[in-house]
């Protein structure tokens, strides 16, 4: 590792002061104000929040829905892995299914509710093709639906990287010791994978907790802890300081998410050396993980199915002639076209400079020996921790008298701490596996280290920083639960604009404008990704 | 011969264990000196030293009548070849081997990395990406690239632990004759007994951080200084004459 330099002590301290300013300081306050009332510092806040019949039920509703669709998800992402990995289906169906699973990501939350109603209410897609209200969506169902396809492609992933590293030599090795399916199963593939599972369970959880766009769209009747948390923020009557408890109460579950998942991570096998192995065959396996994991996706994705639909009928369910009509006048709609120009801006400065402090705060912390760069570890759990909305509202509180107040720097800088972590650590991890005297040999070939760092270090991990933009640049498109307490009039993005054009019944609008992001996170995907593998091949 | 660098009383802790104990020696202008010595023995720790990356506890570093102590390490002009090469994969063996031409002006001239480049004749793999080139192909690669800087002194790490047989040879020959032809000043850190006392002009002998003895080679074969040196050093080659000796038989002993 090179000598610590003046120029990497002034970036340091650049990061951590923003993330003193942005993040720290935002929940300092967030704190302090659920401690405020009347009479000064008390604990009553706390005290009356449980006076409240709605936000006992809603605290209730969460743990309940949210833990429901951990469960499932769990289950459905491990299957879906099982299917990708352990079994001799066929290949390119495979690459299809791992491709299709995450496409909700590429979408608002918010917009999952309407797609269910669309699809599953009364009136809806799939209700009219079974022939039969199937149930009621309004409430515990639809908000399960809703979070089961938000969290299974994070579920899946995880457990799609955690299979990767499996030995599955071992599977063939507990076979030839005479190991029964279930014993040979349990062994080989659930020993090493319980710390995962377990980690999708919490993560589900947490993101399922902490969502603001399903129940936005679905709740209604059913009260959760983020609809309350919006209620009581901006609804009819604020009371900003009720807000902060109701925050600082969902960042409890979520803090406990977080150390349990670091606990977890423990129980993860490491496996020194990973050969190829040919996997036994098994008819009826294969058949039956090819069914669960088609009907899976497919059930999902028949889900957004209207999305695509209903846009290009005159009036989806009663009427289904062919219209462009919704389409054009959305297009000609100058309100939805700025806000549509508005997103990408958000997202295009949120990638660039997300992807600039991410990349800078990893290169500290693995390849330089200053004193202190654990901090910036340190820095990234929290901002993992945080929910969106409690970030949201944190900055609501803090900066609702200053100039950066409906701003777009306060929606990018917002978005570049709350989707922080998992960029830092996708550099962290491609910095730490190159060499380590890059840096020294640059140096005594008389280059700065700024000079090292641009010529060999950013070349050579071109592929990630560009993963990392994209991570950055979908998630800022999507994102609803923090900025919706941020935006103004002028700053309106597309996530927050589909919550006011519900509030009009403008359906056909929300549609029109979710495909909008869908595609241009689409087209980034597939652009970063032919990126990525044009550096690869290189 | 006069002396172009004084190592004076070295010492270095990690995490409270004594890493190098009062280390001193000297080194001629245009020496080859080898740092010999088992796995751990300190041996990368102290050309880290004198390269000025690793900052000793105690001692001094003298060169040319100048204290380095405190000097750092781009100040100092010495270069290293780092055991895993520290190639650049981004750029192909040309632009590694020209990579610090444009930093400094007392780097090799045109002509003079023509001659570098035929010396090691590295002509045919200079369009070649790193990951295309073999090891000894990225070792000459790298040697190349520090020789361009032309350091005041060359420090290489295990050069050969890498490689095989014929090429190993092949190497220890160029590394020789460039050190001669460009009388240039080289420190060569290695764990072979063979490989020191073939390469070098010297060889310092370090064991659990302390020199154990520091001479020519032939002083060292014949008057080894103490019980580690013996049985350490010329025990192995003498197990290495006597497999030699048993296949070929008498004429080779
Ligand atoms: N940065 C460090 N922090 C702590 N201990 C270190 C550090 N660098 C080296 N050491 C320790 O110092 C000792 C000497 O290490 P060094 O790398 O100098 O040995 P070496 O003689 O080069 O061994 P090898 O032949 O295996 O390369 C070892 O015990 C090593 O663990
Ligand atoms: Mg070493």
């Amino acid at each position: 590792m090179p000598n610590v330099k003046p120029e990497m002590r002034v970036i340091f301290v650049v990061i951590l002061s923003l993330f003193a300013a942005f993040l720290f300081l935002p929940l300092l306050i967030l704190f302090a104000r659920s401690f405020e009332d009347e009479q000064g510092i008390s604990i009553a806040n706390y005290m009356s929040i449980w006076s409240d019949r709605n936000m006992i039920e809603a605290s209730f509703n969460s743990l309940k829905v949210s833990a429901a669709a951990a469960f499932i998800s769990t289950i459905l992402g491990f299957m879906l892995a099982y299917a990708i990995h352990c079994t001799n289906m066929y290949r390119p169906l495979k690459s299809v299914l791992k491709t299709a699973i995450v496409v909700p990501m590429l979408l608002p939350t918010i917009t999952y509710g309407f797609a269910i109603i669309y699809s599953l209410g009364n009136q809806g897609l799939l209700t009219k093709l079974a022939g039969r209200s199937l149930f009621d969506i309004y409430g515990f169902n639809g908000l399960l639906i809703g979070y089961v396809i938000y969290t299974l492609p994070s579920a899946f992933l995880l457990l799609h990287n955690a299979f990767q590293s499996v030995d599955k030599k071992f599977i063939i090795v507990s076979k030839l010791m005479g190991d029964g399916t279930l014993r040979s199963f349990a062994n080989t593939i659930l020993r090493p994978l319980i710390g995962t599972l377990g980690g999708a369970f919490v993560l589900s959880f947490i993101l399922s907790f902490t969502d603001f766009g399903i129940p936005a769209s679905l709740g209604g009747a059913y009260p959760v802890v983020a609809t309350q948390l919006y209620q009581v923020m901006l609804g009819s009557i604020p009371d900003f300081n009720q807000g902060a408890v109701i925050a600082v109460l969902m960042l409890v579950p979520a803090m406990f998410g977080i150390w349990l998942l670091k606990r977890l991570e423990r129980l993860n096998f490491h496996y020194d050396k990973l050969a190829d192995t040919e996997l036994p065959r098994h008819r009826i396996r294969d058949a039956a993980f090819g069914f669960i994991s088609i009907a899976t996706v497919l059930g999902m994705l028949s889900v957004f199915a209207v999305m695509f639909i209903a846009p290009w009928l005159t009036a989806f369910p009663y009427d289904l002639t062919f219209t462009l009509k919704h389409v054009i006048s959305t297009f000609q709609s100058s309100d939805l076209t700025r806000v549509y120009v508005n997103s990408l801006f958000v997202a295009l400065l949120t990638a660039l400079f997300g992807t600039l402090i991410a990349y800078s705060a990893a290169i500290l912390n693995v390849r330089t020996s200053l004193m202190g760069r654990s901090a910036l570890d340190i820095v990234s759990m929290i901002s993992n921790t945080v929910p969106g909305m409690v970030l949201g509202i944190s900055y609501l509180l803090l900066f609702n008298g200053s100039s950066l107040k409906g701003t777009f720097a306060i929606l990018v800088i917002c978005n570049m701490m709350h989707f922080f972590t998992t960029p830092y650590l996708m550099a962290k991890n491609a910095l730490s596996r190159m060499n380590p005297s890059w840096e020294t040999t640059g140096e005594l070939l008389g280059d700065s280290w700024f000079n090292t760092v641009w010529r060999v270090i950013l070349p050579n991990s071109a592929s990630t920083v560009i993963e990392m933009a994209s991570y950055f640049f979908i998630n800022a498109m999507v994102t609803v639960s923090g900025i919706i307490f941020l935006v103004s009039a002028q700053t309106s993005v597309v996530a927050s604009k589909i919550k006011e054009l519900q509030h009009f019944g403008k359906f056909n609008e929300i549609f029109v404008i979710s495909l909008l992001i869908f595609f241009t996170n689409l087209i980034i995907k597939l652009l970063c990704d032919y990126l990525q593998k044009r550096r690869t091949v290189n | 011969m006069s002396h172009i660098l004084k190592l004076q009383n070295i010492s270095k802790h990690f995490d409270g264990k004594t890493i190098l104990d009062n280390i001193s020696f000297e080194i001629g202008t245009g020496e080859i000196v080898s740092l010999l010595g088992p796995s751990g023995s300190g041996k990368t720790t102290l050309l880290n030293i004198i390269l000025g990356l690793t900052q000793m506890d105690q001692g001094k570093i003298i060169f040319h009548q100048s204290d380095l102590t405190h000097v750092p390490m781009r100040k100092r002009g010495f270069n290293i070849v780092f055991q895993d090469y520290a190639l650049f994969p981004n750029l192909n063996a040309y632009d590694n081997i020209v990579y610090g031409q444009r930093n400094n002006k007392e780097s090799a001239s045109p002509q003079q990395i023509q001659e570098y480049i035929e010396f090691l004749e590295l002509k045919p793999h200079l369009q070649k990406k790193i990951g295309e080139l073999s090891g000894g192909q990225k070792q000459r690669v790298a040697l190349a690239r520090t020789l361009v800087t032309n350091p005041k002194i060359l420090l290489l790490d295990e050069p050969l632990s890498a490689l095989d047989g014929v090429i190993k040879e092949s190497i220890k020959q160029r590394i020789q004759s460039i050190a001669r032809e460009f009388k240039l000043t080289t420190i060569i850190v290695t764990h072979d007994p063979e490989e020191a006392l073939t390469i070098s002009d010297k060889i310092l002998i370090i064991n659990q951080g302390k020199i154990s003895q520091f001479g020519a080679p032939q002083e060292i074969v014949h008057q080894p200084s103490n019980d580690f040196v013996d049985q350490f050093i010329i025990k192995q080659l003498h197990i290495k004459r006597q497999n030699i000796y048993n296949l070929f038989g008498e004429q080779y002993a």
